[in-house]
C-alpha cells in the first residue's frame, strides 16, 4: 500500500509538471500524414441485392446462459444434521452404594450424520437443446389418432394392410398335397384394425409433432463482414434458398462446435469495500459469546471457513475449523462458540451486497479472543 | 519524445496498482477480535419420569442441574413458561426451530427412572443452533437418597462441555458455623454441599475450632481446635469421624495446617517461644522437618499442585507479604510488592495463579496474581473478606465476607476469577473459613 501510494504520487507528480512545462521542454509531434486509399464502389443494384439477403436463422443471439438459482440449491438436510432418528441404547449403570456414585458409563449414542462435504452444485444445464429449431431434441412419438382405444399398443400393419373380410379356412397339409404344388390363391393382406392406447383429440394432435419442446433465445447474428467477405465480385449471386441452406448449415456446424458452458458463473463484482467488511465483522462479533468460555479456550484463536449462500445466510454444514493454536479441547470450545456466532447472527442473513456474491461467497473468519481475555 | 509518452503512461498505469492490488482473491478474510460477554442461553426442560413414582424427582434434579449452571454466571436459564417445544420423551427427534425460536442455545434434556431404592438419570446436551448434540449422552445411577449428587454431576458434565473447564458442582465445603451474640459465639465445624445444601456438623461446639482443610481426596479434614487451651491441630476422618491429634509438642502451638497434593504430608505453622516458622510432617511416618527458621512471622502454607513449592505469608520484610519456596524449604522469593498487607495464599488446583487476602487503606480485598507476583487484580472490596478458597477447576473463589458493627456477622460468598458473578452462598446459619473440597468420585 505505502509503494503504491509513493508510485501513485511521483505518477501524479511526474504529470503535473509535464502540463505545466510539457510545452516548453517537448516539442509538439509533427503532424500525422493523412494516407488516402482507393475504395471500391458498388453500384446500387448490387447493394439492393445484398441487402435483400435473408437472414439465416442460425445467426441469432444466444443469451448467456443465467445461472441457476443457488437458493434452490441443495443444502445439507436438516435430518442428517439432527441426532433424531437414531435411538439411544444406553447401558445401565451397576448399582451401586449411596454414597458413592458410579461411573458414568457412557451412552452409545450414534453419532449424527453430519456432512461436511458441500452437495455437489447443480449440473450445468443442457444446452443441447438451445438450438432446438435446428437440432430437435428426440421427442417420444405422439400418438396418432385412431378411432379406437387398445390396452397395448399394437403392433405398426403392413404396409397397405386392409381388413380381412373373414378367416381364411386352415388348410391341412396331406401327403399327397406335398407332392402337388399347392394351389394357392392369391389374396390380399389381411391385419387386424388399427389400434392406439389413448385418444388423441384433433386439437392436441395440431401441431404438437413438430413443435420445439422448449424455447430459447437464438443465437446471436455474426457480423455481417464475415458473409459480404466471402463473396467476391466474380462470384455468382447466391439464390436466397442456398443462402438459408449455408446459413442453417453453417449454424449446426457452430452448435456442434461450440463447447457446453461447463458451469453457469456469476459476475465477479468489485471488491467488498471495507465498509462492507466492518458490517460483516460486526455483525458477527454481536453474536461471539465468549463468557462462558474457560480460561485456556480464551486464549485460543480459531480460523473457521464458511460457505455463504447468495441471501446472504450461511451454509451451516459448511462451516469447519481451518486451523488453531491451542489444545483440542479449548479448540474444541473456541470453534462452537464462533460456530454459534456465524449461524446465530446469519439466521436473518448478513448485510452483504448481492452484486458482489462470488467475492463474499467463501469467508475465512478468524476468531481472535485476545483483547476478550480475563486481565 | 515518445518514449517519454510512453513512460509517462507506464507511470500512470502504476499509479492504479493499489486499487488492483486490493482485488479480492480466494475467500474473503475477516477476523473478529472483539466479542460479547454474556451469560449463555440455556434451556432446562423438567427430565422425563421414565417410571411414575420418579416424577418428584425428575423435576428437582432438572431444577438442581439448572440452578447449578445458573449459578456459575456463565449461563442463563431460560424460564419453562417460554418454551415452545415440551420434552415427554427423552428419545424424541428434538425439535431445533422451537428451542432456537426462544433464543436458547443449549438444551439439556434427561429421563429419571426410579425404581425400589434405585435411580437412573440420564442427559443429553445439545448445541442448538448447530443442530448437533454437543457430545455423549451420559447415564448416572445410585440411590434415590443421592439425587442431589447426580443432579450435580449432570450439571459438571455439562458445564464442563460447553465451557471446557471441569466443573465443581460435585463438591463440598467445610467451614466454620457461627451462632451467638458477636462476642460469644460458638463455631462448630460444618460441612455442606457446595450449593449450601445437606449442612452438617462435625463438632459440637466445646471447643473453638478455626481454620478447617479438606484433604485432596476429600476424605479428611486438618483443622485447628483451642480443646487444650492451646491451638492444636487434628485430623478428622469425615466417614467414620474419629479424630486425632496431629504432633503434640508440649508448649508450642501449632495451627494453620494445609495437606499436600500428595494427601501425606501436612505443612503447618509453629510458634515456640514467640517465633513462628514452616514445618512439614509426613501423616505415614511423622516424620517432622522445618522448613524456615526466621525470626519473623512465617505461616498460612499452601502447596503448589504439584508439590514442588509452597507459598506463604510472612513479615520479614517488616510488613505481612506473600513469599514462595521450595517444598523441602531454603530460601524464598517475595512475590507480592504493592501498597498494603497480603495474606491467607492459597494456590490454584490449576498452578498458574494464586489468591490472597489484601488489606490496604482500611479495606480488604480478596485478589489474584500469577505465582510471579505479576498481573494482579483484586476481585472484591468490603469491610472484612479474607481467607479465599479455590473451587476444584480453579475458576471460582469462596471467601469469608463479614459485615461491620454489632450486628455484623460473617457470610460465605463466592466470585468468578474474573471478578465477575459475586454472590453469597447459602448457609443454614453465619459461616467463616471455607474450604471446597475435590470433586467428589
Amino acid at each position: 500500500m505505502t509503494t503504491g501510494a509513493y508510485i501513485s504520487g511521483a505518477g501524479h507528480l511526474f504529470m503535473m509538471l509535464w502540463v505545466l512545462l510539457g510545452g516548453v521542454i517537448f516539442r509538439a509531434p509533427p503532424p500525422n500524414v493523412v494516407s488516402t486509399a482507393e475504395v471500391s464502389l458498388i453500384s446500387p443494384e448490387a447493394y439492393a441485392e445484398l441487402a435483400a439477403l435473408p437472414e439465416p436463422e442460425s445467426t441469432q443471439d444466444i443469451a448467456t446462459p443465467s445461472a441457476p438459482d443457488l437458493s434452490d440449491s441443495p443444502t445439507v438436510p436438516d435430518a442428517a444434521l439432527s441426532p433424531q432418528s437414531p435411538a439411544p441404547r444406553p447401558e445401565i449403570a451397576e448399582p451401586a452404594d449411596a454414597e458413592d456414585v458410579p461411573e458414568p458409563p457412557e451412552l452409545d449414542v450414534p453419532a449424527a450424520e453430519v456432512d461436511d462435504v458441500a452437495p455437489s452444485p447443480p449440473a450445468a444445464p443442457d444446452t443441447s437443446d438451445q438450438v432446438a429449431l435446428l437440432a430437435p431434441v428426440a421427442q417420444p412419438e405422439a400418438p396418432r389418432s385412431a378411432p379406437r382405444v387398445a390396452p397395448v399398443p399394437a403392433p405398426a400393419p403392413p404396409p397397405l394392410a386392409e381388413e380381412a373380410p373373414e378367416l381364411s379356412p386352415g388348410v391341412t397339409e396331406t401327403p399327397e398335397a406335398r407332392e402337388e404344388e399347392p394351389v394357392v390363391e392369391e389374396q390380399p393382406a389381411a391385419a387386424p384394425p388399427e389400434a392406439t392406447t389413448e385418444i388423441v383429440t384433433e386439437a392436441e394432435d395440431e401441431g404438437q409433432a413438430f413443435a420445439p419442446r422448449t424455447s430459447i433465445r437464438p443465437r446471436q447474428r455474426p457480423p455481417r463482414q464475415v458473409l459480404e467477405a466471402t463473396r467476391t465480385p466474380t462470384d455468382p449471386e447466391p439464390e436466397a434458398s442456398d443462402n438459408l441452406s449455408a446459413a442453417i448449415a453453417g449454424a449446426l456446424a457452430e452448435a456442434a462446435t461450440t463447447p457446453e458452458p461447463t458451469a453457469p458463473s456469476r459476475p465477479l463484482g468489485p471488491p467488498l469495500t471495507q465498509g462492507e467488511k466492518d458490517t460483516l465483522r460486526v455483525a458477527v462479533q454481536r453474536c461471539w459469546n465468549v463468557g462462558s468460555l474457560s480460561t485456556e479456550a480464551l486464549r485460543t484463536t480459531v480460523v473457521v471457513a464458511v460457505s455463504m449462500l447468495p441471501d446472504g445466510k450461511p451454509d451451516n454444514g459448511t462451516i469447519r475449523m481451518l486451523s488453531s493454536d491451542g489444545s483440542q479441547a479449548a479448540t474444541s470450545q473456541a470453534f462452537e462458540a464462533a460456530r454459534r456466532a456465524v449461524i446465530r447472527c446469519g439466521l436473518n442473513g448478513y448485510d452483504l451486497p448481492a452484486d458482489k456474491y462470488e467475492q463474499w461467497r467463501d469467508i475465512e473468519m478468524t476468531f481472535n479472543p485476545e483483547n476478550m481475555r480475563i486481565k | 519524445m515518445n518514449w517519454l509518452r510512453l513512460t509517462c503512461l507506464a507511470l500512470l498505469g502504476l499509479t492504479l496498482l493499489p486499487a488492483s492490488g486490493t482485488a479480492q482473491s480466494g475467500p474473503l478474510r475477516i477476523e473478529i477480535t472483539e466479542g460479547v460477554i454474556e451469560p449463555l442461553p440455556i434451556a432446562v426442560p423438567n427430565f422425563v419420569a421414565e417410571t411414575p413414582q420418579a416424577s418428584d424427582l425428575a423435576r428437582r434434579i432438572s431444577q438442581v442441574v439448572a440452578d447449578d449452571l445458573r449459578r456459575t454466571g456463565l449461563f442463563r436459564t431460560i424460564d419453562d413458561s417460554a418454551f415452545i417445544a415440551r420434552v415427554t420423551n427423552f428419545d424424541a427427534p428434538v425439535s431445533y426451530p422451537d428451542w432456537r425460536a426462544i433464543n436458547a442455545q443449549a438444551l439439556v434434556t434427561g429421563s429419571v427412572r426410579q425404581s425400589g431404592g434405585r435411580l437412573d438419570v440420564r442427559f443429553r446436551l445439545y448445541d442448538v443452533f448447530a443442530q448437533a448434540p454437543l457430545g455423549d449422552g451420559l447415564q448416572f445411577g445410585g440411590g434415590t437418597d443421592s439425587w442431589r449428587r447426580i443432579a450435580h454431576k449432570v450439571a459438571d458434565a455439562a458445564y464442563s462441555r460447553i465451557t471446557g473447564e471441569d466443573g465443581y458442582f460435585d463438591s463440598r465445603v467445610v467451614f466454620v458455623s457461627e451462632t451467638g451474640p458477636k462476642g460469644q459465639r460458638l463455631k462448630r465445624l460444618a460441612v455442606m454441599d457446595y450449593d449450601g445444601a445437606n449442612a452438617a456438623f462435625l463438632s459440637d461446639g466445646s471447643a473453638l475450632v478455626l481454620a478447617p482443610r479438606f484433604s485432596p481426596q476429600g476424605d479428611r479434614i486438618l483443622y485447628t481446635s483451642y480443646e487444650t487451651g492451646l491451638p492444636r491441630i487434628y485430623l478428622l476422618d469425615v466417614n467414620s469421624m474419629r479424630r486425632r491429634l496431629l504432633n503434640e509438642q508440649s508448649g508450642t502451638m501449632t495451627f494453620a495446617p494445609r495437606f499436600g497434593p500428595d494427601g501425606d504430608t501436612v505443612v503447618y505453622s509453629a510458634s515456640t517461644g514467640g517465633n513462628t516458622d514452616l514445618f512439614s510432617l509426613s501423616l505415614r511416618s511423622g516424620r517432622q522437618q522445618r522448613l524456615t527458621s526466621d525470626p519473623s512471622i512465617e505461616t498460612a502454607p499452601s502447596f503448589s499442585p504439584d508439590g514442588s513449592q509452597i507459598v506463604f505469608e510472612s513479615d520479614r520484610s517488616g510488613s505481612q507479604q506473600l513469599y514462595i519456596m521450595s517444598a523441602s524449604g531454603g530460601e524464598a522469593r517475595r512475590i507480592s510488592f504493592g501498597a498494603g498487607r497480603y495474606g491467607t495464599p492459597v494456590w490454584s488446583p490449576r498452578g498458574d495463579l494464586i489468591a490472597f487476602t489484601k488489606q490496604n487503606q482500611g479495606r480488604f480485598h480478596i485478589g489474584v496474581m500469577r505465582t510471579d507476583g505479576s498481573e494482579e487484580r483484586l476481585l472484591t472490596a468490603s469491610f472484612l473478606d479474607e481467607g479465599p478458597t479455590w473451587a476444584p477447576n480453579g475458576r471460582v473463589i469462596m471467601f469469608t465476607r463479614e459485615t461491620a458493627g454489632a450486628s455484623g456477622a460473617p457470610a460465605l460468598y463466592s466470585v468468578d476469577i474474573s471478578g465477575r458473578n459475586l454472590q453469597r452462598v447459602a448457609t443454614p446459619v453465619a459461616a467463616s473459613a471455607p474450604a471446597w473440597s475435590p470433586l467428589l468420585p
